[in-house]
């Protein structure tokens, strides 16, 4: 019992970093009609971002996490206003080439200024945590579910509290009725695509204290955005929190507590699920019918 | 460049012919010993770029180191005829298919004569099979799965401890310390190799007195493998095992520590020997076991070329780096000493007689001993155990080239 409580929180916990990944990735593929190919390498930006100011300037990856994120809302606003606006009524197809070629770029970069050493951001504190009833909490996981938390809440907050945000929601529902009522479409996409790559910023940031990065380490995290997302529901910030949460769970329940299957079955078990949702709940678990 | 090296050696073979010619026609040729011929290709296929072009430059760097040394003797010697090396590197990119495509380019275009391997097991065992097609021999120090070498090729050799022994030296060593450890918790990647080092553990540790309390894999690059870690606590082993990777060994190092998984000895087949692993993880590295192919400490007396210590004086001079050479710089240099050795002893470039001396190649090198076992692979050379100390790479085991003890038991997480 005190075994599976632990994996239970240990799924909540990973969960928290799927759900930061994921925000971003859905608030593009809700808001633009983009399936962003080059959103895990904006995570692997923000995680070396806050390697080097750890590295380099010894400031705490926690403190780092605003300047990472406004580095990386200005590097999305300037990509999207550049490159990916350029694609945007084009059929799908194109974006997603578009956006592979953009996450080729980013990692060859990367691969070129850092080369593929492997780097890791570890504070004092890491390591260390608390323990209930022999259940361990990690101090650092426990602060990323948290600050994935509040990330979901201040998107939630920006979408349907502000007028910024009431725009973003009009291009997402129809761009023609929003450029009617003199909505800058090209700005909006550009800000709706800042705010996906600081929001990818920030979950990079957490991601570099809880594993050792490489230019290449973004890859999974963008297929685990799209199953979270598609398991949430699309286009509602609700919905990709418990889809995060629940994908961390099925994953580290599926790896570690089915008997007679292993964690080599881990994977099949999340795609599983994800082709029962699809099947039976198109629209995600917590998704509106269309 | 290199076109300019080979016209400037044929102009020299030619001058040293006319030489002979003139001395000849003198009637007094005394000691005309070596003579230059023709310059030898050697094909490299390599990860230049890619996932594995950190692991790519480190095997570069041996091949370099060993090009450098044998161009200034002048060159192999075949039966008094001195062939300077070209060594053509091509770029696969990290990627299996691609450099087989490479190896035959290599082969048909570029005329190697020979092969050395390139990085890492999936792209040597593809590579393997071109190699065998064409006949060319290929000796490789950076492919360990067993797989490679149990196709029945007979032109592919490889330097290096097979992956069957990576970790078994740690449990030889653990039946010596005292508390005696008695349970083993042992998690693998899924792929070849991994799979191979694991399951030689799992069939060694009962004859060693070892119980395997734990035993699980995992998909190969994992990030998250905390409730793998959790499962083996719940066992509470004495020994923790990883076959992975670099990326593996701290993910579970750094679960271990948060979930408070407190082993007597932690070992892991790869990741701890390298730099990046001390500095990913800082002083929580310090205890971490590792099987090595070679260490800078090891005591080995050379047959021939360098030194342990002047190979490790040499590398800091000739990459102008602090840092000592790794074993992948090692393998690497020692396969190009397998090629070479074999050339002479053959006295020929045919492949099929350089082919036949590899197969009966028996040298002791500053990498250990090189000798093939029917297979093509070294079994003869042992595996050495490296401890981190204090930050430090040591190598502990086995005692008689080892530079100090291994430091345990482990303490406990909330007491270091």
């Amino acid at each position: 019992m005190q075994l599976f409580l632990q994996q239970v929180v240990l799924g909540l916990l990973i969960g928290g970093v799927y759900v930061a990944v994921a925000i971003g990735f859905s608030l593009v593929w809700g808001i633009l009609n983009i399936v962003n190919l080059a959103h895990g390498a904006l995570v692997i930006v923000g995680a070396y971002l806050t390697w080097l100011l750890f590295a380099r300037a010894r400031l705490d990856p926690f403190l780092a996490l605003p300047i990472v994120a406004v580095a990386l809302f200005a590097f999305g606003y300037a990509l999207q206003r550049a490159l990916i606006n350029r694609v945007i009524r084009a059929p799908l197809f194109f974006t997603l080439l578009l956006t592979f070629g953009v996450n080729l770029v980013i990692v060859n970069a990367l691969l070129v200024i850092f080369k593929s050493d492997f780097r890791s951001v570890t504070p004092g504190y890491s390591g260390s945590g608390f323990g209930i009833a022999g259940v361990q909490v990690p101090y650092i996981r426990l602060a990323a579910l948290g600050v994935a938390v509040v990330v979901a809440v201040a998107v939630g907050w920006l979408l349907n509290r502000t007028r910024t945000g009431a725009a973003i929601q009009a291009v997402g529902a129809d761009r023609d009725a929003a450029r009617l009522v003199g909505i800058d479409l090209r700005h909006v996409y550009a800000l709706t695509f800042a705010v996906a790559a600081a929001c990818a910023g920030v979950a990079g940031g957490l991601i570099s204290t809880i594993q050792a990065i490489t230019p290449t380490a973004g890859e999974p995290y963008t297929l685990q955005a799209f199953v979270v997302v598609v398991l949430g529901g699309l286009g509602r910030v609700g919905a990709t929190v418990v889809g995060g949460l629940v994908f961390g769970m099925v994953e580290t329940l599926g790896q570690t507590m089915v008997p007679g299957l292993g964690a080599g079955w881990a994977n099949a078990i999340a795609f599983a699920i994800l082709v029962l949702v699809l099947v039976v709940r198109p629209q995600g678990l917590m998704g509106r019918i269309a | 460049m290199m076109g300019g090296t080979t016209r400037f050696t044929g102009v020299l073979s030619l001058a040293a012919v006319l030489a002979l010619a003139c001395g000849g026609a003198g009637g007094g040729g005394a000691a005309a010993t070596t003579t230059t011929g023709e310059d030898l290709v050697i094909g490299v296929p390599m990860s230049i770029t890619g996932s594995q072009s950190k692991e790519g430059a480190l095997a570069k760097q041996g091949y370099d180191m060993w090009l450098q040394w044998i161009n200034q003797q002048g060159g192999i010697n075949v039966k008094s005829v001195k062939h300077k090396v070209q060594l053509k590197y091509e770029d696969d990119t990290s990627k299996a298919d691609i450099s087989a495509q490479l190896t035959q380019k290599l082969i048909t275009e570029e005329k190697a004569q020979f092969l050395l391997g390139p990085y890492g097991s999936a792209t040597t065992a593809s590579d393997a099979v071109v190699a065998e097609k064409n006949s060319i021999p290929m000796v490789e120090g950076n492919g360990a799965a067993q797989a490679i070498f149990s196709q029945g090729y007979k032109y592919v050799f490889g330097v290096l401890s097979p992956a069957n022994v990576y970790l078994t030296g740690v449990l030889d060593m653990a039946a010596t310390l005292s508390p005696k450890p008695a349970t083993v918790a042992m998690l693998a990647a899924d792929d070849n190799f991994s799979q191979e080092v694991a399951k030689a553990v799992t069939e060694y540790a009962p004859s060693k007195g070892f119980q395997i309390v734990y035993s699980d894999k995992y998909p190969n690059g994992s990030t998250n493998l905390s409730g793998l870690v959790a499962n083996a606590k719940a066992r509470n082993p004495d020994i923790v095992l990883n076959s992975g990777h670099l990326q593996e060994a701290i993910a579970i190092h750094k679960a271990a520590k948060d979930l408070k998984l407190d082993a007597k000895l932690s070992a892991y087949s790869v990741g701890p020997s390298t730099p990046d692993y001390i500095v990913a993880l800082g002083k929580d590295a310090n205890y971490v076991f590792d099987g090595s192919q070679w260490t800078p400490q090891v005591k080995y007396t050379p047959a021939f070329y360098l030194t342990v210590q002047d190979y490790v004086a040499s590398y800091k001079k000739q990459f102008n780096t602090q840092d000592d050479p790794d074993y992948h710089v090692a393998e690497s240099t020692a396969a190009c000493l397998a090629l070479q050795k074999a050339i002479e002893n053959a006295g020929s470039l045919k492949p099929d007689k350089v082919r036949d001396a590899l197969a009966a190649l028996n040298v002791t090198t500053f990498f250990g001993q090189i000798k093939f076992d029917s297979r093509g692979i070294n079994t003869f050379k042992p595996m050495v155990v490296e401890q981190i100390q204090d930050g430090k790479h040591h190598t502990v085991w086995p005692s008689s080239v080892a530079d100090t003890k291994p430091q345990y038991p482990t303490p406990s997480w909330s007491n270091r």
